[in-house]
């Protein structure tokens, strides 16, 4: 009888423990997540950040503003000087993929959050499913700051729903010294030249999607037969690819793996800051565009303040500060003259396109295609 | 009456296997023959068309290239983890524990950024080259990173240690005195060594293999690392119709092939070798 009370007893302990493992383990990642992107409220990120259902219940205090978003998309002194100002308190929860963003959001019935900031294509689905608020001009008295470059676009064409936050271009950036030709697109990551030195990054689409530009086809073509063609030429472009990948791409150039690169915005920022000796390219055949932007969901418990914060965002000098934090490409046109130059596009940049949702079977094929052109790099 | 009650207490590891394990495997199972409805979504009606798809050299290449990169990081490391395990087994206790500590280190650090260290070691200007071009053995940079070799010595240096450890156990309880036996009754070190030691560390072998294959059909992030994505693995495939080519279905039908296809690997082999004890396992 001691011996079975004994042994329930350590089971039970066991158990025990065990939760309580996942209690501070969970408690610990969302405190680091909190001490990046802010300070002053770590409880309630934390909150907020393991648990989107933990921050509803806490939203409905006054003087709160959800912030809902990606992870360190913030330098703190942003935060904390509209918190200083205002006396909202902000409460910082954060997301890792856009869909988990939307299924939240519809969950909460377009309610818990007050300023959600998340990329193009979901949140033409937001608006569509209802559940993005139209902004208050009248409070937003900086919307005449954006630049009209980034504006009306797909997902808001009239404008009502949305604010910028940063734009992402794909670009490409090589080493002068390395490279016997001069780069002016795309096309030129074919030359011959190039074999084994270029570094490209790892979205299907997006290799696709240039594959396709510089054939003068659209980035989201939809005709099977074009999207063969277009695999193989990738096919042909493999030789020339040292290597694919998503994070820290940027690298291939400083270590000599790769004499040229084809980079995310942020990376590109990154790699000209260590060496600015090397040449960037905004490609003549088009620009792959993807733009970051606010927006007050429909039920926002605090829309007043939400309306306030964006209107911060686009004061230029807190512009500046968020752009050279993000690294990403300035779409306040009122801080183009005080943000670091390599976050302008210029003035004579080629048009952009968007990455959008194509048919299942067009994006089948393109999914092959990039099966296909990855193998064929390895051969 | 006592005793009846103790297996009350297993429960839960039950419990946790039942719904942790069998239930995503069901799952998986499930996914695989559900439609693809793009994004993230797709929808409970019956369809081939997962398994269809893998009909195509593309997506078959990928199981080739797999099942290549296994074999050869396996029998690689027999060739390397079999004479490394028996030599440190026949070390002095000192010895023995210090190789053994020299072995587990490494473990302490994740996997991920040892193979960062590799990234280091064998870039274009990193330590390897610089040695070499100081040496003045080459003139330009010797390219390995993102090369098939690169891949090859990343996998054998992440099992080598599930190689050495399964040989080491083996040859340490072995019986001495059966060697001493078949050298005292005329035979040569080589022929004793094969009818005598190989066959009585067999089973540790035969272990090492295993847990160097299968983690070896399964292991994708050596190669998109070291192999700057270019030596497409299911792994490797799997994820990307996980996560960016959004198709679960697929994913899970890819996922459940590989099973299957390692279980029917495992039981051809141990039907060919014989062997049903494996050491330390089953």
């Amino acid at each position: 009888m001691k011996n079975r009370i004994l042994s329930l007893l350590l089971c039970a302990a066991a158990l025990v423990s065990l939760l309580a493992g996942c209690g501070s383990a969970g408690a610990g990642s969302a405190n680091s997540a909190a001490g990046s992107a802010e300070a002053s409220s770590a409880g309630n990120a934390a909150a907020g950040g393991s648990a989107g259902s933990g921050a509803a219940a806490e939203t409905q205090k006054p003087g709160q503003l959800v912030l809902y978003t990606w992870e360190d998309m913030f330098p703190r002194e942003v935060l904390e000087g509209f918190e200083q100002r205002t006396g909202t308190k902000i409460v910082y929860s954060n997301f890792d993929y856009d869909e988990t963003m939307l299924e939240k959001l519809a969950a909460a019935n377009g309610g818990d959050y007050d300023v959600i900031i998340a990329d193009d294509y979901i949140i033409e689905q937001a608006v569509a499913e209802g559940l993005v608020g139209a902004l208050d001009k009248s409070i937003l008295t900086n919307f005449g700051n954006i630049n009209p470059l980034y504006q009306g676009q797909f997902y808001d064409p009239e404008d009502l729903y949305t604010v910028p936050y940063g734009c992402g271009i794909p670009l490409i950036v090589y080493d002068p010294e390395q490279v016997d030709i001069e780069i002016s697109g795309y096309s030129d990551l074919w030359d011959p030249t190039l074999r084994d030195a270029v570094a490209i990054t790892a979205n299907y689409r997006v290799i696709n999607g240039i594959t396709l530009l510089s054939m003068g086809k659209s980035m989201n073509e939809e005709d099977l037969d074009v999207i063969a063609q277009a695999g193989e030429r990738l096919l042909e472009l493999a030789p020339n690819i040292r290597l694919i990948q998503d994070d820290n791409t940027q690298n291939a150039l400083l270590n000599g793996e790769a004499a040229a690169a084809f980079l995310y915005t942020s990376q590109v920022t990154q790699v000209m800051a260590e060496n600015p000796e090397l040449k960037v390219v905004y490609p003549r055949e088009g620009l792959g565009f993807g733009i970051m932007a606010g927006f007050v969901p429909v039920n926002a418990p605090n829309a007043k303040a939400a309306n306030e914060f964006l209107n911060y965002l686009l004061e230029p000098e807190v512009s500046k500060a968020c752009f050279e934090y993000i690294g990403y490409v300035n779409t306040n046109k009122a801080a183009d003259g005080i943000v670091d130059p390599a976050l302008v596009a210029p003035a004579d940049a080629p048009e952009g396109e968007f990455i959008m949702n194509v048919s299942e079977e067009a994006n089948d094929a393109y999914n092959r295609n990039w099966t296909a052109f990855k193998a064929a790099c390895g051969q | 009456m006592k005793r009846d009650r103790w297996w009350l207490c297993i429960v839960p590891l039950y419990a946790f296997t039942l719904v942790f394990v069998l239930g995503p495997v069901l799952y998986m199972v499930a996914v695989s023959f559900a439609r693809n409805t793009g994004g993230y979504g797709f929808q409970w009606s019956f369809t081939l068309d997962n398994f269809r798809k893998m009909r195509d050299p593309v997506y078959l290449q990928c199981f080739q290239q797999s099942l290549l990169l296994a074999l050869s990081t396996t029998v690689l490391n027999v060739l390397i983890g079999y004479p490394f395990g028996y030599f440190m087994a026949r070390r002095s206790p000192r010895g023995k524990r210090l190789l053994l500590f020299l072995i587990m280190i490494p473990f302490w650090t994740s996997s991920l950024i040892r193979l960062y260290g590799w990234l280091i070691l064998l870039q274009a200007r990193g330590v390897l080259n610089r040695f070499l071009m100081w040496l003045g053995m080459i003139d330009t940079p010797l390219k390995i990173l993102y090369t098939y070799p690169a891949v090859l010595i990343g996998m054998v240096y992440g099992l080598f240690p599930f190689m050495v450890l399964a040989v080491y156990t083996s040859v340490e309880k072995m019986d001495w005195t059966l060697v001493e036996a078949a050298r005292d009754l005329g035979a040569s070190p080589l022929r004793a060594f094969l009818t005598v030691t190989l066959k009585l560390t067999l089973p540790g072998l035969m272990s090492g293999v295993i847990l160097t294959f299968v983690p070896s059909m399964g292991l994708f992030f050596i190669a998109d690392i070291l192999g700057g994505n270019k030596i497409v693995l299911v792994g490797s495939l799997i994820q990307d119709q996980m996560t960016r080519g959004s198709n679960q279905p697929f994913a899970a039908a890819l996922a459940l092939i590989l099973s299957v296809m390692t279980t029917l690997l495992l039981w051809l082999y141990r039907k060919v070798t014989g062997t049903s004890d494996l050491e330390g396992m089953f």
